[in-house]
């Protein structure tokens, strides 16, 4: 038997003071354990308990918690210099061990998966401050305040139909009054005078397809939403932009945070919603502060809040910070992570449009979704069709990185190859590159040969008309079409090996998997292991074939969308470099670091 | 409502509102399963029972997805067998390969399903142990996280049968572990050491310390006899396990009425009372009782060497008639009140009862009451 007393500790009253801010709601156990973090840089196990026990959780979902999400830690950190270790960073040469070199003393320096400040690569996050581009050669300055210079985007480019990009560089983000001198909120008003039915039926006759990467259609999630009977109903915009290569939802956001707020609040009304919280990744601080700033103006203007503009619809806009984890940005994790609890995925169905939030009929869109709709509310369906030839209607944002001239985002209609991308957009390639592959869509896109360059893109996992439920014409699809994705193209020339390109998006996978389904937890880790060996030339016979076989196995058995999208960039970089593999496992292979 | 769907061929029918895994089951289908347990919420975390169902593009988890009208499933189809292999040799490569010093070898049921799938240790695998053997202080629960695949039915038995919340999950990706409260010993995080996480542990992650290596799971050295326990008034059953004529341990019953496979501290741990030294297995009474003669006045420290206040035994017709003598006596000379009775959980209702008219009736007294009201 055990003769340990255990004794009785009095919460302290620090943590009580935050949880009572925070109306001691178990949903709020993140927020509270993020302004700990932030107060002492570490959350010792005693304040991780007291926190539970004030928001009356057992100690567990704390500690889960704690553990989980990657800007919470045990660890004590202070003035952290988080490193981006996505692939654009990656291609520029940007390595933990040198900031570790080079930084001041006093910082801590760790590593992070992709800051989604691609268009800034190589990028670090300071304290919560973003900073791009900056070598490790400027690593003092940064510590002393240097933070680079943004990109800018008020150029247009030759051949972009701006529509979302419109405003950027012509307003004040900060400003309410220049939002409304060029007509952000006329769409609202224009909503505001139509019934919720006829506001989702247009967005539904425009064929929005939403822009997170599966390309579901918004109007008709919004119309499952609205004819539930449950009420309340939530809205929750995903700005978890967490995809490597993806942050056109950042640029939205820091150029016109109003356009945002508009949209969110048509989808309101039309889904007849009281709240909407936007999840906003914990990256992104400067960016949720801006559009905390943006709804306290528009609150002011009665263009949020209560009876909006006269009328009888309520509505209001929370922002919610996430703390660093991949796996929120799919929706149902995000619900989960939203609840406060570890961000990990649900069992579908019931999709979140029946059962989300709280189990509440929700809504979950991307940024870019929501900014579109204030246009086609206000222009009318049939002007968003006319907008692009292409089967699929509307403009899209893209972004452009890696070795081409002009590397940043643009906008334009649907119905691009990618030759049209880096030749009419990107510039074209940097003298003295050649185009190799390009990895498109997002870290979970497909890894496309020069051969692939005139393919139509487009959303190949979409429920498009015509797309066909045939498993073997899928995986033809999946290895011989461009995957839309969230609209991202890094473009790598002769000299990236692809074996070597792979071992990165693996080890963001492997960094980011929940743990939650076996394929996923230990197939990412060990295909990360072959692809070391392989990329550091000690690959031995078999292993092509072996990741063949996880990749497979994580399509086929995964859990959740991480699991099974793993394998698009495994399957098309082992169907497409075959060759470059095969070599690998030889004996005369050589180490492939780039 | 019923609705018709098809596995592996067989047209059969299914409620609507069932799982693909319960449909199956009804008609005597096998699908293997791991992290799903009958007396838990379904989570499909383990992908051990896929199914592939036409037209889908992924395979499904049998034990969460709903079946619909017209539904072909294929449970043993090349591609499943293949997923599952190689799901199962995911496990292996973080788990322990070593099944003859394990515990609970033959009642694991991953050691089961691989020797049905006949999926070996990858050779890349288990490298190593990672986490320290017997982590935990907790006197009756053995810990070797070493053995866990993570299925989380330990995490799920704390919260939803004993409701306690002991265990969670932390860490994420390959790094996730099984922890209890904020990564503490079980003790500091509430555990009352019932042991349901050891009865639905379906590996040696977790196993019983007090019996550990006496080879409760070795079904050809043990016997097991299902009985009730006798602490307490709720009847639980359980099988005791018995190995050459001695109980080494107490196994839940899954299909025990009254609770199913969970017990308390006392029924699964506490079993050591019947091979005990001190147990008593005979009436005993003090000498002087026995042979006549006065009590001598003692102190407690000089007790033991008084030979007249020894314990002697005797046969039970002896102990009693002394027992109602004395009760008499005092009755008589005291009066009724100076005598109280309480009875034991251990009684059973009857025996209760009995003692209830004994002390009523008999003695004439209502100082009667019950261990299980203190």
């Amino acid at each position: 038997m055990t003769n340990k007393k255990i004794k009785y500790n009095p919460i302290s009253p620090e943590v009580l003071e935050i949880a009572e801010e925070h109306h001691h709601t178990s949903e709020a156990v993140l927020e509270v354990l993020k302004e700990l973090q932030d107060r002492h840089g570490v959350l010792s196990r005693e304040t991780i308990t007291d926190t539970a026990r004030a928001l009356d959780l057992p100690a567990n979902r704390a500690f889960g918690m704690a553990t989980f999400y990657s800007m919470l830690s045990l660890e004590e950190r202070r003035n952290i210099l988080r490193v981006c270790d996505g692939p654009v960073c990656w291609l520029k040469k940007a390595g933990v061990a040198d900031w570790k070199e080079k930084a001041a003393p006093g910082w801590t320096v760790e590593r992070t998966s992709c800051l989604g400040l691609c268009d800034h690569a190589p990028a670090v996050l300071v304290n919560d401050e973003q900073a791009g581009p900056v070598t490790t050669d400027e690593a003092q300055k940064v510590c002393e305040g240097w933070r680079g210079v943004p990109t800018e985007y008020s150029q247009v480019r030759k051949g972009e139909t701006r529509v979302m990009t419109a405003l950027i560089g012509k307003i004040d983000p900060d400003s309410i009054e220049d939002a409304l001198a060029n007509g952000v909120y006329d769409g609202l008003k224009s909503a505001l005078q139509k019934t919720p039915q006829q506001v989702y039926e247009e967005v539904e006759a425009s064929g929005l397809q939403g822009r997170g990467g599966a390309g579901f259609p918004v109007g008709r999630k919004w119309k499952f939403v609205a004819s539930e009977k449950r009420t309340p109903r939530y809205i929750v915009c995903n700005a978890d932009e967490s995809e490597p290569l993806i942050f056109k939802d950042r640029v939205l956001i820091d150029t016109n945070p109003h356009q945002l707020l508009e949209g969110i609040t048509i989808g309101g009304y039309a889904c007849g919603a009281s709240d909407a919280w936007i999840y906003i990744r914990g990256e992104y601080e400067y960016q949720a502060r801006r559009l905390e700033r943006a709804i306290e103006q528009v609150e002011a203007k009665n263009l949020l809040g209560k009876n909006i503009l006269g009328t009888s619809f309520s509505f209001n806009i929370h922002v919610h910070r996430g703390a660093g984890a991949y796996i929120c940005g799919e929706e149902t994790a995000l619900l989960e992570s939203l609840e406060g609890k570890r961000g990990e995925p649900r069992l579908r169905p019931p999709y979140p449009p029946t059962y989300g939030f709280r189990g509440q009929p929700t809504a979950v869109n991307n940024v870019e979704s929501f900014c579109a709709v204030p246009h086609i509310v206000k222009n009318g369906a049939e002007w968003w069709r006319n907008l692009t030839d292409d089967p699929t209607p509307g403009t899209k944002v893209y972004m452009i990185l890696g070795q081409v001239n002009k590397p940043g985002l643009f906008e334009a209609p649907f119905g691009l190859t990618l030759r049209q991308v880096i030749e009419e957009f990107g510039g074209g390639m940097i003298p003295g590159s050649t185009f190799n592959f390009a990895l498109c869509g997002g870290a979970a896109g497909t890894i496309v040969p020069p051969a692939l360059m005139d393919s139509h893109i487009d959303y190949s996992s979409g429920p498009l008309k015509g797309v066909t439920r045939d498993i073997k014409a899928m995986e033809k699809r999946w290895t011989q079409v461009i995957s839309m994705g969230a609209g991202a193209f890094l473009i790598c020339d002769q000299n990236v090996s692809p074996v070597a390109f792979l071992r990165e998006l693996l080890h963001f996978f492997a960094a980011e998997s929940c743990g939650k389904c076996t394929p996923c937890r230990v197939g990412t880790w060990h295909s990360l292991e072959i692809l070391d060996r392989m990329a550091e030339g000690k690959g031995v016979k078999g292993d092509t074939e072996e990741l063949k076989m996880l990749a497979a196995l994580m399509q086929d058995s995964s859990f959740c969308g991480l699991g099974q999208s793993v394998a698009i960039p495994m399957k098309s970089a082992l169907a497409h470099f075959g060759a470059e593999f095969a070599k690998a496992e030889t004996a005369e292979a050589l180490p492939v670091l780039r | 409502m019923t609705i018709n769907i098809i596995i592996n061929g067989k047209k059969i029918e299914a409620q609507a509102g069932q799982t693909i895994l319960q449909a199956a089951k009804e008609h005597d289908l096998h699908i293997p399963t791991l992290c799903y347990h009958k007396d838990l919420s379904p989570t499909g975390n383990c992908r051990m029972c896929v199914v592939e169902v036409k037209g889908g593009r992924f395979l499904q988890a049998a034990c969460v997805t709903p079946v619909w009208e017209g539904m072909d499933i294929q449970t043993d189809s090349e591609k499943v067998v293949k997923d599952r292999r190689l799901t199962l040799q995911l496990m292996l490569a973080n788990h322990t390969a070593n099944c003859a010093c394990c515990d609970v070898s033959n009642e694991c049921e991953l050691q089961e399903l691989v020797y049905e799938y006949q999926a070996e240790t990858p050779a890349w695998g288990t490298k190593g142990t990672r986490y320290k053997v017997d982590s935990d202080p907790n006197p009756f629960i053995h810990v070797d996280m070493n053995k866990c695949i993570l299925c989380r039915r330990c995490v799920q038995a704390c919260a939803e049968i004993q409701v306690r919340d002991v265990w969670g999950v932390a860490y994420r990706g390959f790094q996730e572990q099984i922890v209890a409260g904020a990564g503490t010993t079980l003790l500091e995080a509430r555990c009352e050491s019932c042991g349901q996480c050891v009865a639905y542990c379906p590996t040696g992650a977790l196993s019983t310390k007090i019996n550990y290596g006496q080879g409760m799971a070795r079904a050809h050295q043990v016997t097991k006899v299902t009985t009730t326990c006798s602490y307490c008034g709720v009847g639980c059953q359980f099988d005791l396990v018995v190995k050459r004529g001695k109980v080494i341990g107490v196994a839940s019953n899954p299909n025990s009425p009254v609770n199913g496979m969970a017990l308390c501290v006392k029924g699964r741990f506490g079993y050591d009372y019947i091979h005990h030294p001190d147990r008593l297995t005979k009436p005993k009474v003090r000498r002087y009782l026995l042979e006549g003669g006065e009590k001598l006045k003692t102190n407690r420290k000089s007790e033991i060497a008084n030979p007249k206040l020894e314990w002697v035994e005797t046969d039970w017709d002896t102990a009693l008639n002394i027992t109602a003598k004395k009760l008499g006596e005092a009755r008589d000379y005291f009066g009724s009140d100076s005598i109280g009775i309480l009875t034991s959980a251990k009684c059973l209702n009857e025996e209760n009862y009995l003692m209830n008219k004994l002390a009523r009736q008999v003695i004439g007294t209502n100082n009667i009451d019950h261990c299980a009201r203190l």
